[in-house]
């Protein structure tokens, strides 16, 4: 979630709304909604960057579906944790509590594959590699789009989008088609984006959203770092 | 004088059982199902993955099974199908003769000496100027002219040249199914999945696939993709699973299609299956040949944590 957020911030500085990791010490409210309201026209357009981990590409895309369903977003109770930034998110604390309940020897054979993890040959052998690139290039092959509908797609997102941001430059626009392994084939249509046009802007003076709900868990007097859970309500008509 | 055709009525679809085969299950023959003749396009669309060798063993297998079929070699720049079959010295007049009028087509059709229910047709000759003549439709009107003659054969197979061009657009013309032949490597996989699209898009629904040139040495070592592989990669019912075998080449150099071989050889059996599936119009599942799970590396005391 931080690094999230951190991306969608300095999209919104005037580059391009790319993926960047970048550490973050602790999340505020306000820049997490105004990495909403950004990073929701690079999520909705471009869902699937290559070559970057699944935890960054999930978030954006979580984001984006909280706005669009309008309603008092989840709580995805991010506890930023220590000065590690590993977001224990509840399915981690879910699995730990099962582990508890184990027996001893399973616990200790649990504990024995995750230090030594068996060499995993199946997924490196030459028909496995065969079958996933076939898999890639079936499904690109299938969906292939003709130059003119990718014009006319660049064409129809540049206009739709540039009702609520402003392009940095049409010319940079790139369509890509590519695989997913989870979601089959992806569109992604990249725009560089320079700022979000002022009506559709969040800013922290007038947000209009409301966090209710705040439960410090670590107030940071003596571990040095912030621990907050809160929930945050979103009305209606808010972008 | 061209070929003139007479009316004739349908032949009936059953036919009786010929000599007995005790390779299948004591059964003496394939049940033809469907109305005859059958058309069926061999197509691979990449090259070299042995649709011509095929093409040759399915036809030279229906003719054992007292089928009489028809081999058309559809390729007209480059002929082979009449050398697989050892007729290559046979062959003088072809298609193209017919379409301008020159002969026949009984005479044109070259019928197999030791095979009297196998008859090869060939589109031209190799030498004359490319056939640029060749419309679409050729093929059309010779299974046309093939069904209206006096003794219609059973089966049609189509030489399919390799590539998508007007050659392909002219072999898939009459044809009411296909035959997919691929190998297990990704670029005849890739071009397989092009053809079945374009087959589909022509009309024709029936499509199955024969795995060809497969090495079980090499699937077991995850090297190389099995038949299963290709069956979910493609989507398609599968006719065979044909392993590569030196005799492929041997039967070539000699002119006598593989399947004649006798005692019958590993690809040859795999061809003749195949055969009796596309007769009665079935398809067989792969199947995981080893489902094992990975050895214990490990033994004694460590196997029960890392097993």
């Amino acid at each position: 979630m931080a690094t999230a957020t951190a991306t969608a911030i300095s999209g919104g500085f005037g580059g391009e709304s790319r993926a960047v990791l970048a550490p973050s010490a602790s999340v505020l409210p306000a820049p997490r909604r105004r990495a909403s309201a950004v990073s929701s026209s690079k999520a909705q357009f471009s869902s699937f960057l290559r070559g970057q981990s699944c935890n960054l590409m999930l978030t954006p895309k979580h984001i984006c579906i909280e706005q669009q369903s309008c309603s008092k977003s989840s709580t995805r109770t991010f506890a930023l944790s220590r000065n590690d930034f590993s977001p224990i998110t509840q399915d981690v604390e879910g699995f730990l509590h099962n582990i508890v309940n184990m027996g001893f020897l399973d616990r200790l054979k649990l504990a024995w594959k995750i230090i030594f993890p068996a060499p995993n040959t199946k997924d490196n052998s030459n028909a496995n590699i065969a079958k996933q690139r076939l898999k890639m290039i079936l499904f690109s092959d299938r969906c292939e789009v003709s130059d003119e509908a990718k014009k006319k797609i660049v064409e129809n997102i540049v206009e739709a989008l540039s009702e609520f941001v402003e392009i940095e430059s049409r010319d940079n626009v790139q369509v890509d088609i590519s695989t997913d392994a989870g979601l089959g084939t992806v569109y992604s249509v990249t725009v560089p984006v320079r700022r979000v046009k002022p009506e559709y802007q969040e800013s922290e003076e007038q947000y209009r959203g409301k966090i209710v709900g705040v439960d410090f868990k670590d107030t940071g007097e003596t571990s040095g770092s912030v621990d907050v859970t809160f929930d945050f309500f979103v009305p209606n008509k808010n972008y | 004088m061209a070929f003139s055709p007479r009316l004739l009525p349908a032949t009936p679809p059953s036919r009786c059982p010929p000599p007995a085969s005790s390779r299948h299950g004591g059964r003496t023959a394939p049940e033809l199902s469907g109305p005859t003749p059958r058309v069926v396009v061999v197509t691979s669309g990449k090259g070299g993955v042995g649709k011509t060798t095929t093409t040759a063993n399915l036809a030279a297998s229906l003719a054992r099974l007292s089928l009489p079929a028809v081999a058309v070699d559809a390729d007209a720049g480059l002929r082979n199908l009449d050398l697989l079959l050892g007729l290559e010295n046979r062959v003088h007049l072809t298609a193209a003769d017919v379409l301008a009028g020159d002969c026949r087509l009984d005479q044109a059709l070259v019928r197999h000496r030791a095979l009297h229910d196998l008859q090869l047709l060939c589109l031209s000759k190799p030498r004359s100027k490319l056939p640029l003549a060749f419309g679409s439709k050729t093929l059309t009107w010779v299974a046309d002219a093939l069904r209206r003659a006096a003794n219609p054969p059973a089966f049609i197979l189509i030489d399919c040249p390799a590539g998508v061009d007007a050659g392909f657009v002219t072999a898939i013309a009459p044809a009411e199914e296909a035959v997919l032949v691929t190998t297990p490597d990704i670029t005849a996989l890739r071009d397989a999945d092009r053809v079945a699209g374009l087959l589909e898009c022509d009309g024709i629904k029936d499509i199955k696939i024969i795995v060809n040139r497969v090495r079980p040495d090499l699937v077991k070592g995850e090297d190389m993709m099995s038949a299963l592989d290709v069956q979910e990669m493609l989507g398609l019912p599968l006719l065979g699973v044909v392993p590569e075998d030196a005799e492929v080449i041997r039967s070539t150099n000699r002119g006598v299609p593989l399947v004649l071989n006798d005692p019958p050889t590993p690809a040859g059996l795999a061809l003749e299956q195949a055969t009796w599936r596309l007769v009665e119009r079935d398809a067989m599942t792969a199947v995981m040949v080893e489902e094992q799970e990975r050895p214990k590396k490990k033994v004694g005391f460590f196997s029960f944590f890392g097993g």
